[in-house]
């Protein structure tokens, strides 16, 4: 474990490292965003989270450097179970940033959310799967042609695992 | 099953909401669908908002709504090339076609005026609508378990979609 490595509940201001790493170049192929007037709007949405502090922030010495959050469910039926969402600045990659992120987004989705099943949607060919199969996610479903970008298209995979 | 007379489909209109409203009241109504009740109103009215954008549909006997279907369509460019849908048949109405002649004008709606490439639903198991959408070359991609609990009772939830050739 890495000591220069803190967690804290994301605050309103994160919101614009969050638009900052998800300009940064290559990553908005992993996202269904296009230009800066989607990011700033997924950005809202994402961190606004954080009234009900479902919003995580890693800080590398003290500065801010991965967000991750949970998208509560509004409807009672479905309030346990959730889809997150998690993004790590690229200068932080490489450094067990995203693993302890999701680690402890997945306890505070099953002690203070009492979330049972938690899942995600990623994109064919994205490096994250790797570390999601490793925390045990599992596949339960695969949408063909969800994104499409200069004519190609994309694959979603949907994962979870039961908390 | 027979087809009913005096059946014709226009656009929705925000009007349209307390037609639906109607429908969902009885108990159970909403169990096809993630708002439950207590929900409803919020979700009715984020449902019908979609008709200012021409996506929503209105099935009507002699003139009176008898189901809603709508196409949610999507906020990002990058996923504006497929929608998911909701739809809603009146219980007065049920087992005379209208869910299929519904969903085949949604179809030819998503296609032709907003040029869609694909449509899905989300439904929750057991599900009425399943062997409907299968008639009209629905296929499932995605089955989840545990995902919606009605009543203490667990239910999956079965992801469809149906691609333009």
């Amino acid at each position: 474990m890495n000591s220069n490595l803190t967690i804290r509940f994301g605050e309103e201001a994160d919101q614009k490292y969050l638009v900052d790493w998800l300009l940064q170049p290559g990553v908005l192929e992993w996202f269904p965003l296009a230009d800066l007037r989607e990011v700033e709007d997924a950005a809202r949405i994402w961190v606004s989270y954080h009234k009900y502090n479902a919003v995580l922030t890693s800080l590398w010495d003290g500065v801010p450097c991965g967000i991750a959050n949970l998208y509560l469910q509004p409807y009672k039926k479905l309030a346990h179970q959730c889809l997150f969402a998690i993004i790590v600045d690229e200068k932080y990659r490489g450094k067990g940033v995203g693993a302890k992120l999701l680690r402890e987004l997945m306890q505070l989705a099953k002690e203070r959310f009492q979330i049972e099943l938690l899942h995600l949607e990623v994109y064919q060919g994205n490096p994250a799967i790797n570390l999601y199969r490793r925390l045990g996610f599992q596949e339960y479903g695969v949408q063909r042609h969800f994104v499409k970008e200069g004519g190609k298209y994309l694959s979603k995979i949907l994962m979870q695992k039961t908390l | 099953m027979t087809f009913l007379a005096d059946f014709d489909i226009r656009y929705s209109e925000e009007g349209d909401l307390a037609s639906l409203k109607e429908w969902f009241a009885p108990e159970g109504a909403t169990d096809d669908f993630p708002f439950g009740p207590a929900e409803m109103e919020e979700a009715l009215k984020n449902w019908i908002g979609f008709s200012r954008y021409k996506a929503s549909l209105t099935g009507c006997v002699k003139g009176e709504p008898c189901a809603v279907g709508t196409l949610f369509l999507m906020p990002y460019k990058k996923v504006a090339h497929h929608s998911s849908f909701y739809i809603m048949v009146d219980p007065a109405h049920r087992r005379k076609g209208v869910g299929m002649a519904m969903v085949r004008n949604l179809l030819h709606l998503a296609k032709t005026r907003f040029r869609l490439e694909s449509v899905h639903a989300e439904l929750y198991e057991p599900s009425a609508m399943k062997p409907l959408l299968e008639k009209l070359r629905f296929e499932v991609f995605a089955r989840q378990e545990n995902f919606v609990h009605i009543d203490g009772c667990r239910k999956a939830r079965v992801l469809m979609e149906h691609f333009f050739a």
